[in-house]
């Protein structure tokens, strides 16, 4: 397995592509949970009880940025686009979990949808660990179907 | 070879359905719970400057905090950034406290922000706020500021039971919340919690802090506005 990574990551573009990636997730979660405000001053923090959730966000941006540029590689090898659908959910329901809480995105929901906007704004927050360890999970599966797949396709290639 | 993006998808859709059907259960409850309406006319004769200020009235800034007793963001700025200024500068003199109520989370919200005056009633107010961010739980509705558990706060504040049950039940504060949230939402352009206005009280000079900013950022506005 380490053999496919080395193969993917050896090329500048993937890198750049997972970075992307990563940044690109990491970066407004950070935000959305309250991890980094951008006003009035660039302030970033970490509380005690919240370093658990920050982790989950790191963890979560970086497998998805692993899933997706080893899928991007895969869809170039074999044109199968089949697995990046699953990176891709996996990714959203992370991303989703805690998104809500007591920020705007909640406001917004419960303004608009009233009760049900209630309802799941409480879900996303309530459950946000479980959600995004599920989400790690899923990401985690599709690392791991994705690399072995690799390996043999790359073995028949060879 | 099983699909893993069906069995993902599958177990979230039940794991969902389980969750909607648990909470659709516990807000029934709350559905025939009447509220009395409020007239323009209450709205006039309610004033924020009656609102219970933490502090010297006289110090030179006033933080207004808008906030809803069940934000879990509200709570950790409570616990981890509150006890450093009410240190440095409510205790000192420099500033003083004032909380704008925004109820918007869940249906307890209302009822915990009408219980804070209720105790203020009794001269308990910072007490009794205090009490329920210390107690808040996880759970948005989930029992913790039920009405029962409202009760069991003002109980334990040594609270005149009788007084605080008349005040409860014939929803004497309904009005004041209701127009808190109005000013928070119109006055501040609050659209989550908490929010924070900085007030010079002086020259009026202000600034908006969106978030449970950590202790750094007050410190430097507050020392840039006094």
């Amino acid at each position: 397995m380490n053999n496919i990574f080395g193969i993917i990551y050896s090329k500048p573009s993937y890198i750049l592509i997972a970075v992307g990636i990563f940044s690109l997730l990491f970066i407004p979660l950070i935000i959305i949970s309250e991890f980094l405000f951008l006003e009035p001053f660039l302030v970033f923090s970490v509380y005690p009880e919240t370093t658990l959730s920050f982790s989950l966000i790191v963890t979560l941006s970086f497998l998805s940025s692993l899933a997706v540029s080893m899928n991007i590689y895969r869809v170039k090898l074999i044109k199968e686009t089949r697995k990046i659908g699953s990176s891709i959910v996996g990714t959203i329901i992370g991303a989703s979990a805690g998104a809500c809480s007591c920020g705007p995105i909640a406001f917004s929901v419960i303004a608009t949808f009233g009760t049900i906007g209630s309802i799941t704004s409480s879900f996303l927050t309530i459950y946000e660990i479980p959600i995004r360890l599920t989400s790690i999970g899923i990401l985690g599966i599709v690392i791991f179907i994705t690399s072995k797949s690799l390996s043999r396709e790359c073995k028949v290639n060879l | 070879m099983v699909d893993t993006k069906k069995i993902a998808v599958a177990g979230a859709a039940v794991v969902l359905f389980v969750i909607l059907v648990t909470f659709a259960t516990s807000y029934m409850s709350d559905f025939d719970t009447p509220r009395t309406s409020t007239t323009e006319d209450e709205f006039k004769t309610l004033e924020l400057k009656q609102a219970p200020v933490l502090g010297s009235k006289t110090a030179t800034v006033t933080i207004i905090e808008v906030g809803d007793y069940q934000c879990h963001m509200c709570k950790l700025w409570f616990e981890e950034t509150r006890p450093q200024i009410i240190e440095n500068y409510i205790n000192t003199g420099k500033a003083n406290l004032v909380f704008v109520d925004m109820p918007f989370l869940g249906f307890d919200s209302i009822p915990a922000s009408e219980a804070t005056y209720c105790a203020d009633d009794q001269g308990k107010y910072w007490e009794y706020h205090s009490m329920l961010f210390t107690y808040q739980e996880d759970e948005i509705d989930g029992g913790w500021a039920s009405a029962t558990r409202l009760q069991a706060f003002a109980f334990n504040l040594g609270l005149d039971i009788e007084q605080f049950d008349k005040c409860m039940t014939t929803d004497d504060h309904y009005a004041r919340v209701n127009y808190n949230k109005q000013v928070a939402v119109t006055e501040f352009g609050a659209n989550s919690t908490p929010t924070f206005m900085i007030v010079n009280t002086l020259s009026g000079e202000s600034q908006r802090v969106v978030g449970a900013h950590p202790y750094s950022t007050f410190e430097n506005l507050i020392d840039s506005l006094i």
